[in-house]
């Protein structure tokens, strides 16, 4: 009976042991190598009808991955612009990739509350020596940008944002040489250039001239006009307030914003705006036919957007529309009250990996991590095969060439990023500045420079605090973002005298259906880390 | 009392009641066949029904409701969360309006096609149209919102171009998107152009059971054509539409999905975000609060249900036969 209770009592402590201390080293790995073969299944974007996982970046990591540490890789695809959809779906089913990510950090806590995530903390202490490659890529302060400094935990890992460069003022300067004008310089010679669009349309449209579009923008007028909010932000604002109103990464709760919103209603109701912006939503391609057919004068938007995709860009589109001087520049126009040019560049960090608890092989899954975080991995990734996806400069710079879609060697994200999980941006070591400008073929690469570099002008990267949780941040899915646009598109389009009226309810019901909450959170979780005292 | 003799039959009927296992025998095949609905019902519909409990719960979809902790203010948090948070609240202000906009002007034009349908005269043509007016029926909402922005947009919108072009008048806009009331009006009526023509098919086959005898009678009578649909063609669709109507309002608080979004912009969201958008945003859309979502639809559910007994109820008590 004294036995059979021993036993009871050893299995029951076992039990509890197995229980609290889900962390086990893996003890099949030796020398640098699965000793059984291992099988991963990773998150994978598509876009539009390619696909991915038999495609050669695929093979190229499988292939990899089984060489160096005898591990298979499975691709578990899903549509670029469903994942937050599917994300839930799979974790709820219990049927996750082990290798999961989301651009969204409060979806990683929602899920983490319910215990569906791993946390990560004990794995990257033991195997830190294992994942050089991460490290040097990611960083200390990436890999540990997450953790909790109250309850130690850390449920993602924050991968790379190489290139943080983030939104331009564009610009046809055909038009403007057409017109004898210069380009801008600030925002009242800004403006002129819009009403000499506008006053000249039949000169630069001829036919289509009432089609003309001064100025476009879209229903996310934050991000789309987002260098115009920010030179109305006072240049001496403080990182923590910068922290404690930037919940919203559009910048439109910053002190100014509103002013930023008065010129551009005043813009709308001069005619020199897109009339119809806010009747399409996101994912619409109307704007976009608009630029690639040339009727657009100006616009706000990602700092290289005019010259994506290639022959399919707007560069490119302008061009066989308008001409071969046809050409959208990017200009720095809006200055603050400092008279700097300033934008408010990315954070080092992009998209956030974490590993659900139906994770069994969280070392295997550490290593697939490293081994994309290897240079060479990225390279290739990147750069593809010489001849076919690019030729070399004479200074070693990668001169990226256009590749047809249906091509199997065709990259369907920018960079590949879908395939380069850790690293958002080319990262081609010391060949990368050299390399940048010609990653648009065929747009020419002193245009691409350009743009980034006025893109970088200014810049101010907003300060990381490391602060627990946010709760209040959670739950909120998109009604946050969908409020805040629509209270902007109806003060955009409003009669001038009743702008103050439209705003001012707007920001209110942003503030009242969670804004307010989340502002206070994080200015008393502020206070308490740094005892900064915050005034509204 | 005499005794009706009965026919005889080839086999006798047993005199004691036939046990279940004598029909099992006897009409497997048809079991068999039944148990297909059968089991998608229990799978598909009764089964997730278990998971309503995730409305009383923490939010959780990791494990099963059934192993997570009950939510606070016993188990009622997620009520009590909804009814104090506004863009809920403005969500179900929309979704009553909308719905019954809807069946004011939504319900009534299926029946009026179909009475103007069989009134005409040239079978050919009437055929002809019915089949026009079903195919908006087979649109998704998504190319019908697609064509809507090209006829309707403000600027850029075919109806608007013309309007400017008639009037002369540059700023001759009419704003069927941008303007909530007139996104109201284009909403219901998009609604009825893309459905009242296929919801005439279950009236055109009502109508076709009323006896023509009752129509030379009338004409007999000395009725003109009005007074024959007034007093012979409403009476006989007068059990349809009750039907009809009773499971419409059991939807009263049920909101389409893809009709809201698709239709919607930014200018009008105040009034076109209706229950199942406030869902997707909450739940799916990356809100995760899929305890907070189940517990407004199960609200929906149950307001739902009390309707149609409420309305069947009603009907009964006006002497028509109800669905239950």
């Amino acid at each position: 009976m004294k036995r059979i209770l021993a036993l009871v009592l050893a299995l029951a402590l076992f039990a509890t042991l197995g229980i609290t201390s889900a962390f086990a080293a893996d003890d099949g790995f030796v020398d640098g190598k699965f000793t059984e073969t291992r099988t991963i299944t990773v998150r994978l974007f598509q876009r539009g009808d390619n696909v991915p996982e038999t495609s050669p970046w695929a093979e190229y990591i499988k292939n990899g991955m089984k060489e160096k540490y005898n591990v298979n890789v499975e691709f578990s695809v899903c549509g670029r612009w469903d994942d937050e959809t599917d994300l839930g779906n799979l974790l709820a089913a219990q049927n996750a990739p082990d290798v999961i990510y989301t651009y969204a950090y409060p979806t990683v806590l929602n899920y983490a509350d319910m215990g569906g995530i791993i946390d990560l903390a004990p794995y990257i202490e033991e195997y830190k020596d294992l994942l050089p490659n991460l490290f040097n890529l990611l960083g200390e302060e990436n890999v540990y940008w997450d953790k909790d400094p109250e309850s130690g935990k850390l449920w993602a890992l924050e991968t790379r944002l190489v290139n943080n460069a983030r939104i331009n003022t564009f610009i046809r300067k055909d038009w403007l040489d057409k017109l004898g004008m210069a380009l801008p310089t600030n925002k009242a010679e800004f403006e002129a250039c819009l009403v000499a669009f506008r006053d000249n349309a039949e000169l630069l449209l001829g036919a289509d001239a009432a089609k003309m579009v001064p100025y476009s923008t879209s229903q996310d007028i934050g991000w789309r006009n987002n260098i115009l909010t920010v030179s109305f932000v006072p240049d001496a604002i403080s990182d923590e307030e910068l922290y404690i109103r930037g919940f919203d990464d559009r910048q439109q709760f910053l002190p100014g914003a509103k002013e930023a919103m008065r010129l551009l209603n005043k813009w709308y109701n001069e005619g020199l705006v897109w009339k119809d912006f806010a009747l399409y939503g996101d994912g619409d391609t109307t704007e976009d036919d608009n630029l690639k057919a040339g009727f657009v004068g100006a616009f706000q938007h990602n700092y290289d957007y005019p010259y994506r995709n290639g022959e399919d860009s707007i560069e490119a589109n302008i061009k066989r529309a308008a001409g071969e001087d046809a050409e959208f520049v990017a200009v720095d126009c809006f200055e603050n009250d400092a008279g700097v040019y300033r934008k408010y560049l990315g954070s080092t960090v992009d998209r956030k990996v974490c590993f659900p608890t139906t994770n069994k092989e969280v070392l295997a899954s550490l290593l697939y991590l490293d081994f994309i975080s290897q240079p060479d991995t990225i390279l290739f990734l990147q750069t593809g095969v010489e001849g076919k996806n690019h030729e070399r400069a004479e200074n070693g710079a990668y001169m990226m060439k256009a590749v047809d879609a249906s091509d199997p060697y065709t990259q369907a994200s920018l960079n590949n990023i879908d395939f380069t999980m850790t690293c958002n941006g080319q990262y081609l070591g010391e060949y990368t500045e050299a390399s940048f400008a010609f990653g648009y073929a065929p747009v020419d690469p002193e245009v691409v420079q350009n743009a980034y570099v006025v893109a970088m002008n200014g810049g101010r990267v907003p300060k990381h605090f490391s602060l627990p949780a946010i709760e209040a941040e959670t739950g909120v899915g998109t009604t946050l973002s969908d409020e805040r646009n629509s209270f902007l598109n109806k003060a955009v389009t409003a009669p001038v005298d009743q702008f103050d009226a439209v705003y001012d309810a707007g920001v209110e019901n942003y503030m009242a259906i969670g804004g307010e909450a989340i502002m206070n959170e994080r200015a008393e979780k502020l206070e308490a880390a740094t005892g900064y005292k915050f005034e509204k | 009392m005499n005794q009706v003799q009965q026919p005889s039959l080839s086999r006798e009927i047993p005199r004691h009641r036939t046990n279940w296992k004598t029909y099992l025998r006897r009409y497997w095949t048809l079991y068999l066949l039944l148990a297909i609905p059968i089991a998608f019902f229990v799978i598909f519909r009764y089964f997730p029904m278990a998971y309503i409990l995730m409305a009383f719960k923490k939010n959780n979809i990791i494990q099963p409701p059934w192993l997570v902790d009950w939510a606070k203010n016993s188990g009622f948090e997620w009520f009590i969360k909804a009814f104090k948070d506004k863009l809920f609240l403005r969500a179900l202000e929309n979704t009553i309006k909308l719905n019954l906009l809807d069946l004011v002007c939504g319900f009534p034009a299926p029946i009026l096609m179909a009475l103007i349908l069989n009134e005409l005269a040239f079978k050919r043509f009437k055929k002809f149209t019915q089949t026009v007016l079903y195919l908006p029926h087979f649109l998704s909402w998504i190319i019908i919102s697609s064509l809507a922005l090209r006829l309707l947009a403000d600027n850029d919108g075919l109806v608007n171009i013309l309007n400017k072009q008639m009037t002369g008048n540059p700023d001759a806009v009419i704003p069927f998107l941008s303007n909530p009331s007139w996104w109201v009006g284009s909403y219901i009526g998009l609604g009825i152009w893309k459905e009242a023509g296929w919801g005439t098919i279950i009236y055109l086959a009502a109508l076709t059971s009323i006896s023509p005898e009752l129509y030379e009678a009338a004409a007999v009578d000395g009725a003109g054509r009005f007074r024959r649909i007034w007093h012979v063609t409403l009476p006989g669709l007068r059990p349809t539409i009750v039907v009809l109507l009773i499971m419409r309002l059991g939807y009263i608080l049920g909101s389409e999905f893809d009709r809201p979004l698709a239709l919607s912009n930014k200018l009008v969201t105040d009034v076109s975000t209706v229950l199942s958008i406030y869902v997707y945003q909450k739940g799916i859309n990356g809100g995760g609060q899929f305890s907070l979502t189940t517990a407004v639809g199960l609200f929906q559910s149950v307001v739902g249900v009390l309707f149609l007994f409420g309305a069947n109820f009603l009907a009964k008590r006006f002497g028509e036969r109800g669905i239950m």
